[in-house]
């Protein structure tokens, strides 16, 4: 063996081991800790990091994407006080404007009632804090919570730590008119890693809009880590909004596990500006037939920005259609990762799959690894995947400017374009909206283009 | 206003155009003709300033000015414009904020204010109307699932709300059914003025029939090779372009 690699073996094993211990030490204090089956859950997730290790590039799934040097921050000791203030006006820069919606407010990991509003949630439908929810009533949520989140490290980390995140029923035949906006801030004082699990169950014949929405307000060097399970019956449809708008030190690691039934719709949108690196997972079981799922993303990052996404869609039955465009724009010297994962099951015949990834590079030092991958084991399918890096077109940015476009202008005007096509399919005008102006900002030269918001 | 002379151009160092020499005066149409791969694509590359086209020798001015020196957004503040022989598509790019961009970009540049929002969309709805566009065109992206005729007619459409000095129509009429050639020309017709020129570049002798041109050249090998009156174009319809080639040749 040689030194570099018996080096980082031990360095890995001394980072699990003291993960271990501040597991050991929070232990009695993580919510539902009465609980037995909470208590092995996070004990045999424990294990599986242990057993694992955290991951390094060595790993296929995190081959392109390094978190070595953010790791420390894991084991970094983490303030235990309350809920950290959050003024009106830091609020209102994450509002979606004329949208009126459900708010539920979680502050460095943790909900705060007082921020929130979900007076007007229609009755039957629960959003509630999961640390409440696994201290009072962790009978309610253990058939959903089980094993789900054990496929990675990370994963698994979530699953031990879990300390609060977000609880949301819809019964069933019940439509939640009005979105529901999960505002997650970090703050310049708040914990170095925060473990935050959400499970979104939707009844049958149910609709529900989910916005989970990361931002940080001052400086935060967080660590997060997110879970997201999203269970959809029969029928139901889930409109599920992921908008990464972290801090330009956090690190924000997340994943979804979508299990659907039978006819049940879920879109996704899975947006990413922020963080220094942020990596997001989605992994979407199609288990009952004639469901139909969505995934479109955006990441538009510059500088030294890493962006991370991977995608698994498992077509488990007959008849089910997936559909996913991913879409990025690459500035300075940051780095985009996208792998995105089609598996179609013996006998899921009929599947309809399309999946694309599409970049644009700005500078010659940017970077971007894709890699749509496609697995059949099914005969009578239709499935398409592709993948394109590249520049601007030449020939659009020619007969822009032979329209009067300065070269500038014209650059910014594609950028936008290429960008907008994935914020069209977005079904709240007003999320649209923020997100278009966010885009444009992020553009080069994109603040003087507002007119093309239209 | 536009002096062409002896302009020699190489594309990927194989010269396409091999001393073309041109006199085009305010108030003129001037018809470009010639068999395919005369050279007269490059020429209406070059005068609105696509890459790729390399300037070995000659000059070509613009009132008084080095076209060659002037980016391709300047040439049409300055009043070039370029109606394209395949207009491309820009997905997510509407037909009027380029419109607006365009025309406002110019406005500036010539130090006029900016034209308000409900003066511009009557202009252009006037102007959609003159080539019988319909309205929905205007909402559409750039040129996005038109068809080749629908491309043509935004093309003209476009011509019309930009009011160029100087027009150059590249293979307009290519692919065009009569009654598209007919509302193509009619655009054409009304930009015409004494301060205008227009240069049609054609293949065909049949869009003469809707425009009529005060000069006819025959563009071959690139150079041109005859230049004459309108009956020149009804020569080449009869006639072909045989004679030219082996009258120049003698």
């Amino acid at each position: 063996m040689n030194a570099a690699i018996s080096n980082s073996i031990s360095e890995s094993a001394e980072l699990t081991s003291q993960l271990q211990k501040r597991f050991a030490d929070s232990q009695k204090q993580l919510p539902g800790a009465h609980e037995t089956w909470v208590r092995v859950m996070r004990r045999s997730a424990m294990d599986q990091v242990v057993r694992q290790g955290m991951p390094t590039t060595r790993h296929e799934a995190w081959k392109y994407t390094d978190v070595k040097r953010y790791l420390d921050r894991l084991i970094a000791d983490s303030s235990a006080g309350g809920v950290a203030d959050v003024s009106a006006e830091a609020l209102a820069g994450f509002g979606f404007e004329g949208l009126d919606c459900h708010r539920m407010v979680i502050v460095d990991g943790k909900v705060s009632q007082s921020l929130s509003q979900l007076e007007s949630v229609p009755a039957g439908v629960r959003v509630e804090s999961m640390a409440r929810m696994l201290i009072e009533e962790p009978d309610t949520i253990e058939p959903h919570l089980h094993d789900q989140h054990l496929s990675g490290s990370f994963a698994a980390l979530n699953s031990a730590m879990m300390a609060d995140g977000v609880y949301l029923d819809v019964p069933d035949g019940i439509v939640v008119e009005k979105p529901l906006h999960l505002l997650f801030l970090s703050t310049t004082g708040g914990s170095s890693s925060q473990y935050i699990r959400n499970l979104i169950v939707a009844g049958e014949y149910s609709q529900v809009t989910v916005i989970e929405h990361h931002g940080s307000v001052g400086e935060s060097s967080a660590f997060i880590n997110t879970g997201t399970d999203v269970e959809i019956h029969a029928g139901g449809r889930v409109e599920h909004y992921k908008l990464q708008q972290s801090g330009e030190g956090e690190v924000n690691i997340g994943s979804v596990r979508t299990h659907q039934h039978r006819d049940s719709y879920y879109h996704s949108h899975s947006v990413a500006f922020g963080a220094a690196l942020s990596r997001r997972d989605i992994h979407v079981e199609m288990n009952g037939e004639g469901a139909e799922c969505a995934l479109n993303g955006l990441y538009l990052v510059g500088g030294r920005q890493h962006v991370d996404h991977h995608t698994r869609i498992d077509h488990l039955r007959p008849n089910c259609r997936s559909r996913e465009s991913y879409k990025g724009v690459i500035d300075g010297r940051a780095r985009a990762v996208f792998n995105g994962k089609v598996v179609v099951h013996e006998g899921a015949d009929k599947t309809d799959s399309a999946q694309s990834n599409a970049n644009l590079l700005l500078s010659d030092k940017a970077e971007v690894d894709t890699k749509p991958d496609l697995e059949i084991h099914a005969d009578d399918v239709k499935c398409a995947h592709g993948a394109t890096v590249g520049q601007l077109d030449m020939h659009q940015l020619f007969y822009l400017r032979s329209r009067g476009l300065s070269e500038a202008e014209a650059r910014n005007v594609l950028m936008f374009a290429f960008t907008d096509e994935v914020l069209t399919a977005i079904r709240v005008p007003q999320v649209r909206k923020f997100l278009e102006k966010i885009a444009l900002a992020k553009l080069p030269h994109g603040a003087g283009l507002e007119e093309l918001l239209g | 206003m536009l002096k062409i002379e002896n302009l020699h151009v190489s594309v990927d160092g194989k010269e396409i155009l091999k001393g073309v020499n041109l006199d085009v005066k305010a108030g003129e149409v001037h018809a470009i003709m010639g068999p395919n791969g005369s050279g007269k694509s490059t020429l209406s590359n070059v005068i609105a300033g696509r890459d790729g086209y390399e300037v070995t020798q000659g000059s070509v001015t613009y009132n008084g000015r080095d076209l060659l020196e002037m980016k391709p957004e300047e040439r049409a503040w300055e009043g070039i414009f370029l109606a394209f022989q395949y207009p491309v598509e820009i997905p997510g790019v509407n037909n009027t904020y380029l419109l607006k961009a365009g025309v406002n970009a110019k406005r500036k540049h010539l130090g006029m204010d900016e034209l308000d929002a409900m003066d511009f969309m009557q202009i252009v709805r006037e102007k959609a109307k003159l080539v019988e566009l319909d309205q929905s065109f205007l909402s559409r992206a750039v040129n996005e699932g038109f068809s080749g005729g629908e491309k043509k007619r935004n093309e003209i459409f476009q011509m019309a709300v930009l009011e160029p000095q100087l027009a150059l129509l590249d293979e307009t009429d290519s692919g065009l059914d009569i009654d598209a050639l007919r509302i193509v020309a009619g655009g054409v017709n009304k930009l015409r003025s004494p301060e205008r020129a227009v240069v049609l570049v054609t293949h065909y002798q049949r869009l003469l029939d809707y425009i009529e041109p005060d000069v006819v050249h025959v563009l071959a090998g690139g150079r041109i090779l005859k230049s004459g009156g309108k009956e020149l174009a009804l020569e080449l319809e009869e006639r072909g372009y045989d004679w030219v080639l082996k009258e120049a040749d003698a």
